[in-house]
């Protein structure tokens, strides 16, 4: 307690470089993770990105501690712990939309997925019952044929 | 003039054959497709005893996925006029052949069949709402009047008929979770030409609403916010600049 009030009234960064040195193992471990996810293709690349920038992110802060009190005055906030809760919350945040973002494109696209299927379906329900093509013959036909007569 | 007519169906067995056969009688000459949203029971084998063409979505994805299905199917094959009803046997199949005359007359792009307008048909066993479908209603069409400066008294009904204009619309975009009321916004928005026409409404036949009091507040929060959501996207004539 002591030393965080401390920390807010001086407005210094209190990073030991024990907890440096374990910030940028974290880090290095974090991107190596991601590397090795890409590799046996549990995430693809496009996706990987952003998490790439976080673990640089991890990086230049255990780095360069200078860093963190920059921001923390950028951000007007005196007490630099608050700054970087702060910092990591938003940039959770905006990975969670992004989230969302690509959630919902990928609704739209699984819907239609199912549509197109459906139609299709349909499509070889009619066929077979006009005796267009025999059983087992599905071959495609051009749009306006399908439903005539 | 070509003409579709499909029925939106999840888990309607019940009623959906019945649905069927009505139709066929009241309009012989339209094409009949029962779209299946991934029903678990046995629709999809009613509807095809019952004679009709099913597509069929291969998991349950709302009500708003599934008229899409039918919006793209009748674009794809070149239909000049589509409506559709309801599976539980609430929408008279007279009454929607009416709706389809106004398109065929080409006096509408989109007609939406009224259960609250006030030239309406009453008959014996007519259609009476719940008191939160009640409020849920009146809500929807203050909003919805304030949004499309357009008088709209049914603003949930799923009984409408549509000509190609729509068709190219609603098979582009149609919101999945909220399908009638954005709809109904987005049509009026990309000016085209929206009518309600009064029409006579059924008890249902089969099933049960899925409305609770608690359900039907989430719905009408759910609503307004698409509705504001709605009123920021591009009108046509924006867009093609």
């Amino acid at each position: 307690m002591r030393l965080l009030a401390a920390a807010g009234e001086a407005g210094q960064v209190h990073l030991t470089s024990q907890t440096r040195i374990v910030a940028a193992v974290l880090a290095v471990f974090f991107m190596l993770l991601i590397l090795d996810l890409i590799r046996r293709d549990r995430l693809q690349e496009r996706y990987s990105v952003i998490w790439f920038v976080a673990g640089l992110g991890m990086l230049a802060g255990a780095a360069f501690p200078g860093l963190l009190e920059l921001v923390a005055d950028l951000l007007g906030v005196r007490n630099t712990n608050v700054a970087l809760f702060s910092i990591v919350l938003l940039l959770l945040l905006g990975l969670a939309l992004n989230f969302s973002v690509i959630m919902s494109r990928q609704a739209a696209q699984i819907t239609r997925l199912a549509q197109e299927r459906a139609i299709e379906q349909a499509r070889n329900q009619a066929e077979q019952a006009n005796g267009n093509g025999s059983s087992g013959e599905q071959g495609l036909q051009p749009e306006e044929q399908r439903f005539e007569g | 003039m070509r003409t579709l007519v499909f029925i939106p169906a999840w888990n309607e067995e019940a009623s959906v054959a019945g649905v069927i056969a009505d139709v066929r009688r009241s309009m012989p000459e339209a094409d009949l497709l029962v779209v299946d949203d991934g029903s678990t029971d046995n629709t999809v084998a009613r509807a095809r005893e019952a004679g009709a063409l099913v597509a069929s979505l291969p998991f349950n994805q709302g009500l708003g996925a599934a008229l899409q299905t039918g919006y793209l199917y009748a674009l794809r094959n070149g239909y000049d006029a589509c409506a559709h009803l309801d599976a539980d046997g609430q929408h008279p199949p007279e009454e929607v052949a009416r709706l389809l005359a106004e398109i065929t007359a080409d006096r509408a792009d989109l007609v939406i069949g009224s259960r609250y307008h006030a030239g309406a048909v009453s008959a014996s066993g007519d259609y009476r709402p719940t008191f939160s479908r009640r409020i849920g209603t009146s809500v929807f069409r203050f909003f919805l009047t304030l949004a499309t400066r357009q008088r709209f008294t049914d603003t949930t009904s799923g009984m409408r008929a549509a000509n190609r204009r729509v068709m190219a619309l609603f098979s582009k975009h149609y919101s999945p979770d909220f399908a009638e009321i954005e709809s109904l916004q987005l049509a009026v928005r990309q000016g085209l030409r929206v009518e309600e026409l009064p029409v006579r409404m059924l008890e249902r036949t089969g099933g049960t609403s899925f409305l609770t009091p608690v359900r039907s507040a989430f719905f009408i929060f759910k609503g307004l916010v698409v509705l504001l959501v709605g009123q920021f996207r591009p009108r046509q004539a924006e867009a093609e600049r």
